[in-house]
C-alpha cells in the first residue's frame, strides 16, 4: 500500500471516490420523485370491476359542475370563525360548509424591502415562485414535489407532467384565473382568461386584492341559459399575506381585511346559489402565519390552514359544527378533478374529500374505486410489480369484491363493506405513497457519509505524507520496503473487504432499512460491494500512512499567514451550521480575504519600515547581508501594488450584490446595464478583454516552439471574442465595424472553438517534430537551436561517436527537459484558452473578473513567498509555500466566484451563458457552459495555480526582485547554458526541475482534493442533521447540488493535470520514434 | 502575556485596567439603560467618545505623572508641550482616517453611512492609538506601531499594545453577527463592531486586571521570603557571605533585579 500512498495520482483517485460517494448521498438525500408523466385519459376508466360490466363514462358524471377555488394568502385555521368571517362562519354553523385542516408545507418567503430593478426582480420572483411551487404544485397535480422537480425545472417553472388544469383543458372546460401571477407561470397556455398581478410590493395589500375582486361581479355574472361562463375559477389574494409581513397576525388591519375576503365569500355564495347548475366553492389559505407576523417557522399557527367546502345543491356537511379533520393538500386535485367530470390527473396521489362524495351508493363506490385503482397503480408503478402483498392491495381486491357483488346483487350491506374496505385501502395507499416520496433513504445517506468520513482521513494522510521532506520520505520508504509481500497484501485486502461487507450486510439486518441497498437486486449489489470496497481501500492507505510515522517538521514553520489561511479553511466547513452562513457564503469569504489582504499589508509594511529605519539608522546588518536589502525592495516595490489590489477588490465586490439580504441593494452591475452608462459598460467590456488578450500573449511565451504562431492565433481568438460582443450588441460599433453586427454569434464562435483547437495540436505536433517548417532548424541534432525559444530534442553525448543509439531510451535525449518544457507550455496554452472561453461567456460587466483574477493570483503568489516574509532564512519552505499558495489560490476562486454574482441558491444559475454559441438545445453543452460559466473563478484559480507550478518560479528562483520574469531569467540561465555547451548540465537542471514540478503537482492535486472533501464531508454531516429543517429546499439542498458541481470541477482539474502529464509522457514516446525515424 | 518587573508598574496597571473595567461598563450600561444603546453609530453619541477621550487622558496621566524622575527630566518643559499636543493631534486624524479608510475597505457601505463608520474609526483610534500617544508621545509609539522597538521591557507598553490588539480583534469578530438573518436591531451597521470593539478592551483589560492580582500574589510570595531573608542574614555574621548568597536566593525566587 505504501506505493498507493506515495503514488501521484491517489489524491485524484479518493476524490473521484469521494464524488461517488457524494452521488450515492445525493441519492438518499432527494427522494427519487416516482413522477410517472403519464397523461391521464377519460377512457382510462374503469369499465368493469371484477369481470362485472360498468358503465364508467355515465357513472362518474358529477352533473355539470362549476368550481371555485379560492386561495388566500395566510389565511390561518383560526381565522375561520364566526369572529373573522361571520358569514363563513354562519354557513359552517349550519352546516352547509365543512372546514378541513389541511397541513401546509413550511414556506420560506423573502420579501424584498425596496424598489429593485428589473434583473433582480427575475431572481425575486424565482424564489416566489419556489415558495408557492409546493402549494399549487400539490393542489393541482395532486402530488407532493421533491427538490428535484424545483431543481431540474429552474430555468422555467412550469408545471410539465399532468395536472387537474390539463386534464380540465382535454375535457374542454374553461379555467380562468385572476391573483398572483405565479399560476400564469406555473401553468402557461392552460387558461382561458387570466389577470396576474404581480405581488412585489409588500406595503401594498388593497390594490393588490382589489386588482382581483373587480373582475369578481363580471366573471360570476351567469349567461343567459343562467349558468356561468366558466367551469374553473382560482382567486388568489394576497392581501392578507402582506399585512401579516408588515404588522403582524394581531394588527388591527386584519379584521377588516377577513372581512372583505369573508364579503367575497359571501358573494360567490349568493350568486352560486342563483346559478342553475352546481357550484362548489374552496376555499383555502396556503400557509398560516405567525403572531408576531411573517411565517417561515413551523408552529401551528403557521402550518394549519383551513380548507372549506360549500357547495351549493344538496350538500350537509357530516361534521358537528362544520368541523372536519385533517385532509392533505393532495386530495384537492382528484376532488376538483372528478367536480370537473374530468379523470384524476396521472400523478395523483389524493383521495376524494369525504364530505364532497355523492349520495348515491353506485357512484360513490365507483368514485372510490376509481381512485383506489388509480392510487393502485402508481404504488405498482413505483414498485415495479403489482404490490399483492401489501395489506391494502389486498384490502383494496376486498373491496373490489364486495363492490361487484353488490352490482349484481344490490346488497346495501355488501356496499356498505365495500365503502369500508375502499376508505382503509385509501388511506393506507396514501400514505405509502407519500411517504415514499418524502422519505430520506438514511442507509444510503449514512453510508455515503462513512465512506466521505474515511475518505477524507485518507487524504489527510496522503496530504501530510507529501508534504514531508525529501529525506524523511526516502527513509521511511526503505524502512518499510520488504514488509509484507504482494501475495499477502491481496489477502489481506481480501480479508478486510468480507469485514466490510460482513459488517454492511449486519448493518442492513440490524437497521431494518428498506433502503434499495439493502435490496441485494443485482443492479444494487455493485453499489454495495462497491462502498465495501472503498472503505478497506482507504482503511488500509490510513492503516499505511499511520504506521509510515510522520515527520511533521515542515508544519513548524507556518506563520502567521498560514495558520489564518489553514484555520480560514477549516472553519469555513463548519460556518455552515448557521443558515444565514450559508445564504451569505459570500460573506465568510469576504471577511476571510479582507483579512487576509490586510495581514499580509501589515507585514509587509513592518518588513519595509524595518529596513528603512535599519537603513537609516545605519546598522551594519544591511551591509552585510545583501539579500535582506533584495527582500526589502521586494517588498517596497510590492506595497503599493498590494494597496491597490485591496482598492481593486472593494470596487469587485460591489460589482453584485448576492446572498440573500442584501441581494436587493443596488450595485454597481446596475449601474452599468443602465443604458445612459453604457459607455462604461463597453469599456468596462473593452478593457477586460484586451487586458485578457495581452495576459495571453504573455502567458504564450512560455509555449516553446513557435511563438510567433501562436500570438497570432491568440489575437485571432480576441478578435473573434470582439465581433462575438459586437454581434451580440453588448458593444457599439464604431463606422467601420458597423457590418459586424450582422453577422452570425454561432459562426463566430465556431471559429473561436476551431483556433483554440488549432493551438493545441500546433503545440502537440511541434513537439512530436513534425511540423518543422514552422519551427525552423529544430530536430535537427547538429545545428545550435538557441537563438529564439526554440526546443529540441538534444543528445547530450552527441560528440560521442561510438555511441548506440535506441540502446537506452532515456539517455541519449533530455527527455525530461522536453516533458517539462511540454507541460508547461500545454498548462499556460489550457489557462489561456480558460481565460478566453470564460470571457466569451462572461456577462459584459463581469469581463473584468477575468484580469483581476490573474493580477490577484500573481500578486498574491509573490505576496505569499515564506522567504520574503519569514525573517528566517535558509529554511526549507518549499512544501509550505506550495500549502499556502494552493489554500490561497482556493480562496481566491471563492472570492471572486462570488463577486461574479453567484451564490448558494439556484436563482443566480446564469442561464444565458449555457447558449453562447448554439444553435439549438443540447443538454450536455448548455450544462458544460452553464457550469464553466458559474465556476468560471475557480476554474481560473486553478489553472493560475498550475500555471504558476509549471513555470516554477519559486522552485529555482530564489531572488525575488524580478517578479514577474522570474522564469524566464531562469530559462535564459538554461539557454546561456546551453550555448556555452552544456548540455548535459542544462539538461540534469531542466530534468530535476520536472522531477520538482511533479512533486508539487502531487501536493497540490492532494491539497486541492482534501480541501474539496473536507468541505462536502462537513457539509453533508451538517445536512443529514439538519434534514428535517425548514431551509432544507431553500437553502440546504441547492448548495449540496453546487457543492456536486464544485465536486465535478474539482475532479475535472486533477483529471487534466493526469492529462497533460499523460499527454506529455505519450508525446515524448512519439517524438522519440520520430526523431529516430528521421535519424535513420 | 507580559511579565511584570516591579511593583510599581503593576499597582498602575491594575489600577488603570481597573478603571478601564469600571467606566466602560458604566457608559454602556446608562446609555442601554436610556435606550440609546442602538444609537451609538451616529453622531448624536459623540458624547461617548467625549467620555472616553476624558477617561482614557486621565488614565494617561495617571500612568506618566508618578513615573521616575529620569522621564520627567528627559521630557522638555514649555515650548514643546503645545506642538507635542498639535503633532499628536495630526497623528491621531491619520490613524482615524487609514482606520477609516482600512474598515470601507474591509467592507463598510462606500457611498453612504459615513458618519457611522467615522464614528466606528474615532472609538477605534481612541481605544487603540490614543492611550499609547497620550503614555509614549508619537515618536515612541509609532516605532512601537511598526515594531521597530520592542517592548518586553515596559510591561505598561505592553498592556497598551495587548489592549489595542484585543481592541482591533473585536472590532472584526463583531462583524461575524451582521449576516445573520435574526433582523435585530443590533445588527445594523457599525453597531457589532462598534460594541465589539468595546468588549475586546473591555476583555483585554479584565485579563490584564485578573493577571496582576495573580501576581500581586506572586510577588507577596516574594516579599515574604525576602524578609525572612533579611532576618536571617542578620544570623551571619559574614555580610558579604549573606549578600551573596542573598542574590542566589533572589535569583532562585525569581526576583527581578531591580527590586531587591
Amino acid at each position: 500500500m505504501l506505493s498507493t500512498l506515495q503514488h501521484r495520482w491517489t489524491g485524484f483517485y479518493l476524490l473521484l471516490m469521494a464524488l461517488a460517494a457524494l452521488s450515492l448521498f445525493l441519492y438518499g438525500y432527494f427522494p427519487i420523485k416516482y413522477h410517472t408523466g403519464q397523461i391521464s385519459r377519460r377512457n382510462h376508466l374503469p369499465t368493469s370491476i371484477n369481470g362485472v360490466p360498468i358503465d364508467g363514462q355515465q357513472v362518474y358524471n358529477p352533473g355539470e359542475t362549476s368550481v371555485i377555488l379560492m386561495v388566500i394568502d395566510g389565511l390561518r385555521y383560526d381565522f375561520v370563525t364566526e369572529e373573522y368571517m361571520p358569514f363563513t362562519g354562519q354557513l359552517l354553523k349550519n352546516k352547509s360548509a365543512c372546514v378541513y385542516v389541511s397541513v401546509a408545507e413550511p414556506p420560506t418567503v423573502t420579501m424584498p424591502r425596496i424598489k429593485s430593478p428589473e434583473r433582480k426582480v427575475e431572481k425575486a420572483q424565482w424564489r416566489r415562485t419556489i415558495n408557492f411551487w409546493r402549494d399549487i404544485f400539490a393542489m393541482m397535480t395532486g402530488s407532493i414535489s421533491t427538490f428535484a422537480d424545483v431543481a431540474l425545472n429552474f430555468g422555467a417553472p412550469a408545471v410539465t407532467g399532468d395536472s387537474v388544469l390539463r386534464v380540465a383543458q382535454s375535457r374542454k372546460k374553461k379555467s380562468v384565473m385572476y391573483g398572483d401571477d405565479t399560476w400564469l407561470r406555473l401553468f402557461p397556455g392552460m387558461w382561458a382568461e387570466s389577470d396576474g398581478t404581480t405581488s412585489f410590493y409588500v406595503t401594498d395589500y388593497t390594490e393588490v386584492d382589489n386588482n382581483v375582486t373587480r373582475h369578481l361581479d363580471k366573471v360570476l355574472t351567469p349567461d343567459e341559459k343562467n349558468k356561468p361562463t366558466f367551469d374553473f375559477l382560482v382567486f388568489h389574494y394576497l392581501g392578507l399575506d402582506h399585512i401579516g409581513h408588515l404588522e403582524g397576525a394581531r394588527s388591527p388591519k386584519i379584521k377588516p381585511k377577513l372581512i372583505e375576503m369573508d364579503e367575497v365569500v359571501k358573494k360567490i355564495y349568493k350568486e352560486m346559489s342563483k346559478w342553475d347548475r352546481t357550484g362548489v366553492l374552496f376555499v383555502c389559505g396556503d400557509h398560516g402565519m405567525r403572531d408576531a407576523g411573517g411565517h417561515g417557522g413551523a408552529s401551528s399557527s403557521e402550518v394549519l390552514v383551513p380548507l372549506v367546502v360549500a357547495k351549493t345543491n344538496d350538500y350537509l356537511c357530516p361534521y358537528d359544527n362544520g368541523r372536519g379533520p385533517y385532509v392533505a393538500q393532495v386530495d384537492l386535485a382528484p376532488s376538483i378533478a372528478w367536480l370537473l367530470d374530468s379523470p384524476i390527473p396521472g400523478d395523483s396521489t389524493g383521495r376524494v374529500l369525504p364530505s364532497l362524495l355523492p349520495r348515491d351508493t353506485l357512484q360513490q363506490l365507483y368514485l372510490l374505486h376509481y381512485v383506489a385503482a388509480h392510487n393502485a397503480r402508481a404504488v405498482a408503478l413505483q414498485l415495479g410489480q403489482t404490490p399483492k402483498e401489501k395489506e391494502f392491495y389486498k384490502q383494496y381486491e376486498r373491496a373490489q369484491a364486495q363492490f361487484a357483488h353488490y352490482l349484481t346483487t344490490k346488497q346495501e350491506s355488501a356496499a356498505k363493506i365495500a365503502k369500508e374496505f375502499y376508505e382503509q385501502a385509501l388511506t393506507e395507499m396514501s400514505k405509502y405513497l407519500t411517504e415514499s416520496t418524502v422519505e430520506f433513504d438514511m442507509f444510503a445517506i449514512v453510508s455515503a457519509l462513512v465512506v466521505l468520513y474515511a475518505v477524507t482521513v485518507a487524504l489527510v494522510c496522503v496530504t501530510l505524507y507529501s508534504l514531508q521532506t525529501e529525506e524523511r520520505r526516502r527513509h521511511s520508504v526503505t524502512r518499510h520496503l520488504h514488509r509484507r509481500t504482494q501475495a499477502g497484501a491481496l489477502v489481506a485486502f481480501v480479508i478486510v473487504l468480507c469485514v466490510a461487507l460482513f459488517t454492511l450486510t449486519v448493518a442492513c439486518a440490524i437497521s431494518e432499512s428498506k433502503s434499495n441497498l439493502c435490496s441485494y437486486d443485482p443492479n444494487w449489489i455493485p453499489v454495495f460491494i462497491a462502498i465495501a470496497a472503498g472503505l478497506t481501500f482507504t482503511f488500509f492507505l490510513i492503516k499505511t500512512a499511520i504506521e509510515n510515522d510522520f515527520d511533521l517538521n515542515v508544519l513548524k514553520d507556518l506563520n502567521a499567514i498560514d495558520y489564518l489561511l489553514i484555520g480560514g479553511t477549516v472553519f469555513h466547513a463548519w460556518s455552515f451550521l448557521g443558515t444565514s452562513f450559508i445564504e451569505e457564503e459570500h460573506m465568510t469569504w469576504y471577511f476571510f480575504w479582507n483579512t487576509l489582504m490586510f495581514f499580509v499589508l501589515i507585514r509587509t509594511v513592518v518588513v519595509v519600515v524595518m529596513y528603512l529605519s535599519k537603513k537609516l539608522l545605519g546598522a551594519t546588518e544591511v551591509q552585510e547581508k545583501p539579500h535582506l536589502e533584495e527582500r526589502m525592495s521586494a517588498g517596497i516595490s510590492i506595497m503599493p501594488k498590494w494597496v491597490a489590489l485591496i482598492a481593486l477588490h472593494r470596487y469587485l465586490r460591489t460589482m453584485n450584490q448576492t446572498g440573500d439580504r442584501w441581494l436587493f441593494l443596488p450595485d454597481t452591475a446596475d449601474w452599468l446595464n443602465a443604458p445612459e452608462n453604457s459607455d462604461y459598460l463597453q469599456a468596462h467590456v473593452i478593457v477586460g478583454t484586451l487586458l485578457t488578450a495581452v495576459i495571453c500573449l504573455r502567458n504564450v511565451k512560455f509555449t516553446n516552439n513557435s511563438m510567433y504562431l501562436q500570438s497570432l492565433l491568440t489575437i485571432l481568438s480576441t478578435i473573434c471574442i470582439f465581433c462575438y460582443r459586437l454581434a451580440s450588441k453588448s458593444v457599439d460599433p464604431t463606422a467601420t465595424f458597423i457590418d459586424i453586427q450582422s453577422w452570425d454569434t454561432v459562426d463566430i464562435v465556431n471559429v473561436f472553438w476551431a483556433l483554440l483547437i488549432i493551438q493545441t495540436m500546433l503545440e502537440i505536433s511541434s513537439f512530436i517534430g513534425l511540423l518543422k517548417p514552422f519551427t525552423g532548424k529544430a530536430g535537427h541534432p547538429n545545428f545550435e537551436p538557441v537563438n529564439n525559444k526554440q526546443f529540441v530534442y538534444i543528445k547530450p553525448k552527441a560528440k560521442t561517436e561510438d555511441y548506440v543509439y535506441g540502446t537506452d531510451d532515456d539517455e541519449p535525449f533530455n527527455c525530461s527537459e522536453v516533458k517539462m518544457n511540454l507541460a508547461c507550455s500545454l498548462t499556460h496554452l489550457m489557462y489561456n484558452h480558460m481565460m478566453l472561453i470564460i470571457i466569451l461567456l462572461m456577462r459584459p460587466h463581469n469581463v473584468i473578473m477575468v484580469p483581476s483574477i490573474y493580477v490577484t493570483c500573481q500578486l498574491t503568489s509573490e505576496c505569499l513567498d515564506h522567504k520574503l516574509l519569514d525573517s528566517r532564512p535558509g529554511r526549507k519552505t518549499e512544501a509550505l509555500d506550495v500549502l499556502s499558495r494552493t489554500l490561497a489560490h482556493i480562496w481566491i476562486g471563492y472570492v471572486f466566484f462570488f463577486y461574479q454574482g453567484n451564490s448558494n441558491s439556484l436563482a443566480s444559475v446564469d442561464l444565458s451563458a449555457g447558449y453562447v454559441g448554439l444553435r439549438d438545445y443540447c443538454a450536455a453543452r448548455v450544462a458544460l457552459r452553464m457550469g464553466l460559466h458559474a465556476h468560471a473563478a475557480p476554474a481560473h484559480a486553478g489553472a493560475a495555480l498550475l500555471a504558476a507550478a509549471a513555470r516554477g518560479r519559486h522552485y529555482t528562483s530564489v531572488s525575488l526582485g524580478s517578479a514577474g520574469c522570474g522564469g524566464l531569467r531562469d530559462y535564459c540561465a538554461a539557454r546561456v547554458a546551453l550555448r556555452m555547451g552544456l548540455h548535459a548540465h542544462a539538461a540534469a537542471a531542466r530534468g530535476r526541475h520536472y522531477q520538482r514540478y511533479l512533486k508539487s503537482l502531487w501536493q497540490i492535486s492532494n491539497i486541492l482534493a482534501l480541501q474539496r472533501v473536507y468541505q462536502v464531508c462537513v457539509y453533508a454531516a451538517i445536512a443529514t442533521a439538519f434534514r428535517h429543517h425548514l431551509f432544507v429546499w431553500t437553502v440546504f439542498s441547492p448548495k449540496l447540488l453546487y457543492d456536486f458541481v464544485a465536486t465535478v470541477f474539482t475532479a475535472q482539474a486533477l483529471f487534466t493535470i493526469v492529462n497533460i502529464i499523460l499527454v506529455t509522457n505519450w508525446t515524448n514516446v512519439v517524438a522519440k520514434a520520430v526523431a529516430t525515424k528521421s535519424r535513420l | 502575556m507580559f511579565t511584570l518587573n516591579n511593583q510599581l508598574e503593576m499597582k498602575k496597571i491594575t489600577v488603570s485596567s481597573l478603571i478601564s473595567c469600571i467606566y466602560l461598563p458604566s457608559i454602556v450600561t446608562v446609555i442601554s439603560y436610556k435606550g440609546l444603546l442602538y444609537t451609538v453609530g451616529n453622531g448624536s453619541s459623540f458624547y461617548i467618545l467625549v467620555l472616553i477621550f476624558v477617561a482614557e487622558i486621565l488614565k494617561a496621566f495617571y500612568l506618566s505623572e508618578s513615573n521616575n524622575e529620569a522621564q520627567q527630566k528627559r521630557s522638555k518643559p514649555g515650548k514643546s508641550r503645545a506642538s507635542d499636543i498639535v503633532k499628536s493631534f495630526i497623528f491621531l486624524l491619520c490613524v482615524m482616517f487609514c482606520f477609516f479608510v482600512g474598515i470601507i475597505l474591509f467592507g463598510a457601505p462606500v457611498l453612504e453611512s459615513h458618519e457611522e463608520t467615522l464614528m466606528l474609526s474615532a472609538l477605534l483610534t481612541l481605544l487603540t492609538v490614543f492611550p499609547l500617544i497620550a503614555h509614549a508621545g508619537v515618536e515612541t509609539s509609532m516605532q512601537l506601531l511598526f515594531g521597530v522597538k520592542s517592548y518586553t521591557k515596559d510591561s505598561i507598553f505592553e498592556m497598551l499594545v495587548n489592549n489595542s490588539i484585543l481592541t482591533v480583534c473585536g472590532a472584526w469578530l463583531g462583524a461575524v453577527v451582521i449576516p445573520l438573518d435574526w433582523n435585530t436591531p443590533w445588527q445594523q451597521w457599525p453597531i457589532p463592531c462598534y460594541l465589539g470593539a468595546l468588549g475586546g478592551y473591555l476583555l483585554s483589560n479584565a485579563t490584564n486586571c485578573r493577571r496582576t492580582c495573580l501576581g500581586t500574589c506572586r510577588l507577596r510570595v516574594a516579599a515574604t521570603s525576602r524578609s525572612v531573608l533579611r532576618r536571617r542574614t542578620r544570623l551571619y555574621s559574614d555580610i558579604y557571605v549573606s549578600q551573596n548568597r542573598f542574590r542566589v536566593l533572589a535569583r532562585e525566587t525569581e526576583l527581578p533585579a531591580t527590586s531587591v
